[in-house]
């Protein structure tokens, strides 16, 4: 036990001092080397829920991470349902167990902020990764792509279908997911702005439920006839609103875009019921959640750009809203769609 | 005795039937749909009813399983979890042994009665409360469930099950499959409960288990029955789940659904502490929910309204079931 609170002592200092940028570079890399030369650093990471694809893909580059860097042990679990208070006792868990780094992609980032205090009291680095929660103490949050790139990344895909202008809607997931409504919103003014002659009619709420999602996406096309395009905001939404407009044989007039995972996504790609999949690559983000997460465990500050891999060879931070970003959003469609393993 | 005579104590013995709530929900919905027709038009068309009565359909043919279950005195929050074990084994065998219809919904009701096997089992022979029960088996259900799908979602769904979806595969004649399947079996029930002795048996056990038993019923029988019952149910369900969604299955499948079906039971009249309740409520019940779902959605109002409506509901409902059942005790 001892010599483990040493280490813990030594790391939240040299974090604390490297935090407080207070200290010449190589006080801390001396600090860092003599406290735990060769010391395996516990990386854990929380995502929003366990067994889909999207966060299976995380896990599977933070592995490749946690392989690649030598030092990292990468722990990985989350719940079983979108679920705030299922995800918050794993979090508890992380905590009692004292890993090195707790990483969450918070359901509920309001209710998560005073447990990320919690863990940083207990000398844990935080960060987030995935959904930030902007309120709390987390000292990195790696975010996918700024909302800015997806929202506009939706937009045009679908716009470019729509011919520029009508009538569409976009069925979201959760009505609290900070990341959904952050793009809604850029939805909303990009739309205003750059295409004058369109018009999002409604937003409505599904949950994570694929027949629900479905369902209005039905609803909305009956009450507006008008209708020409669908955005399934998450990857529940995303084939679900494909799945109505093939249900209804409008394929061809109604249009969709959709953050959805490549291979659920394939066989609407294919019948063109879907047009675009915007999502960026799902393995490098959980490559990068790990390396940053061993970076902090470190007390290493990130540079401006940082060369995390080959793939990953100039990711930007800003230090003013302590963020790592992966890079621009990527397009998947019935092309490029065969590349994704997930 | 004459066959007048026997005809006049049958009168006397059975309930009207159709009951005072049911009533009362074919004018709600008729009113409902009534209104949404002038707010907005496209909702009396066929392309937004056909969907509506798919959508209604599995929760509906569950809760005929779950009013029997009621009406004996019980109540079973599992199926949430074997719709998520049934609709993940038949997705898998869809797709990687790639069956047929007919293998599919023979696996995916095989699967379901084993599960409602267990539950019956359990609370019959256990003689632990079926709330606790369940409560434990869904848990169970949904572990399974989960090691089944293994950490991915089931991929590339084929068009298998499109006679019970929602695309043009799925209607005869207009009429949703899944619909229709779930009237008659509604319909059969209905009829099972109302006139033959093995179906009021249930009401007896509902009614006072003791005295059941004491005029000759085989009460742990029964009780095993309606869970077995429900579980089957939940497995032709499913096939409607599988149908229902997209070409990928996830394990948000199911969730949740226990209530809505429960929703359902009780918003169509049957009372929640047993010996009383009707299927066709049941099925006017789900009916109204759905209604009201996608009257939200249409009419642009705030998805979150729907889970407020749908609460004034039950919360309605079971203050009418108390109203009735303090009347009847002051008669």
């Amino acid at each position: 036990m001892r010599p483990r609170f040493t280490a813990a002592v030594v790391l939240t200092t040299t974090a604390a001092i490297a935090l407080s940028g207070c200290t010449k570079k190589n006080d801390t890399d001396t600090a860092a080397s003599s406290g735990s030369g060769d010391k395996t650093y516990k990386v854990a990471f929380v995502p929003k829920l366990q067994g889909v694809p999207y966060f299976e893909a995380m896990n599977a580059g933070g592995k490749e991470a946690a392989a690649a860097l030598g030092n990292v042990e990468w722990l990985y679990q989350g719940p079983t349902q979108a679920d705030a208070a299922a995800q918050a006792d794993i979090v508890r868990s992380y905590i009692q167990q004292k890993v090195d780094t707790l990483i969450v992609a918070p359901n509920d980032p309001d209710s998560m902020a005073p447990l990320l205090q919690q863990a940083k009291d207990a000398g844990i680095h935080v960060a987030t990764a995935d959904t930030d929660a902007p309120t709390s103490v987390r000292e990195v949050f790696v975010n996918q792509a700024t909302a800015q790139g997806i929202g506009e990344g939706l937009t045009d895909a679908l716009l470019k279908e729509m011919g520029g202008k009508g009538k569409y809607a976009i069925v979201s997931c959760g009505q609290t997911a900070e990341n959904l409504n952050a793009w809604i919103k850029v939805q909303q003014e990009y739309t205003k702005t750059k295409y004058p002659e369109a018009e999002i009619v409604d937003v409505v709420y599904a949950g994570e439920d694929q027949a629900k999602a479905t369902q209005m996406a039905t609803d909305l096309m009956n009450a507006h006839p008008d209708l020409t395009g669908l955005v399934g905001e998450c990857t529940s939404s995303a084939p679900g609103v494909a799945q109505a407009v093939k249900d209804a044989g409008k394929i061809g007039k109604v249009f969709t875009v959709g953050l959805g995972t490549p291979q659920a996504m394939k066989p609407y790609l294919q019948d063109k019921s879907s047009s675009a999949a915007i999502l960026w690559d799902v393995e490098n983000l959980g490559y990068l959640t790990a390396w940053a997460g061993a970076q902090i465990a470190q007390g290493k500050p990130f540079a401006a750009t940082n060369n995390v891999s080959s793939e990953l060879s100039a990711v930007a931070y800003t230090e003013a809203d302590k963020m790592l970003l992966l890079g621009p959003a990527l397009a998947i469609t019935d092309e490029n769609v065969d590349k994704f393993n997930y | 005795m004459t066959a007048v005579a026997e005809a006049k104590i049958k009168k006397r013995v059975l309930p009207s039937p159709v009951t005072g709530q049911e009533m009362v929900l074919v004018g709600v919905i008729a009113v409902l749909w009534a209104a949404l027709a002038v707010s907005t038009p496209a909702f009396l068309t066929a392309g937004s009813i056909q969907p509506l009565l798919v959508a209604t359909a599995p929760v509906a043919l569950i809760g005929v399983g779950m009013t029997i279950v009621i009406i004996t005195g019980g109540i079973d929050v599992s199926v949430g979890g074997a719709i998520m074990v049934c609709s993940v084994l038949t997705a898998k065998a869809l797709v990687e042994a790639e069956v047929g219809l007919a293998v599919a919904v023979l696996l995916s009701v095989a699967a379901g009665a084993l599960l409602g096997l267990v539950n019956g089992v359990l609370i019959a022979y256990g003689r632990v409360h079926a709330i606790i029960i369940t409560f434990g088996t869904a848990n169970l259900f949904m572990f399974l469930g989960l090691r089944i799908f293994g950490s991915g979602t089931v991929n590339g769904i084929p068009g298998t099950l499109a006679f019970f979806g929602r695309g043009p595969d799925g209607r005869t004649l207009g009429v949703p499959h899944a619909f229709l399947i779930t009237v008659l079996i509604t319909a059969a029930a209905w009829w099972w409960l109302r006139h033959t002795a093995g179906g009021r048996h249930f009401f007896a056990i509902g009614g006072d288990a003791q005295a059941a038993r004491l005029a000759g019923v085989r009460v742990q029988r029964r009780v095993l029955l309606a869970y077995v019952l429900t579980g089957l149910l939940v497995g032709l369900a499913s096939c409607f789940v599988i149908a229902q969604g997209t070409s990928t299955l996830d394990q948000s499948v199911g969730a949740g659904k226990e209530l809505a079906v429960i929703a359902a039971v009780v918003i169509g009249g049957t009372s929640i502490m047993g010996g009383r309740g009707s299927v066709l409520g049941t099925l006017l019940g789900a009916l109204l929910v759905q209604s009201v779902a996608s009257g939200v959605t249409q009419l642009g109002w705030r998805s979150q309204l729907s889970d407020l409506f749908v609460g004034i509901f039950i919360i309605v409902a079971v203050g009418a079931d108390l109203l009735r059942a303090r009347a009847r005790r002051n008669r």
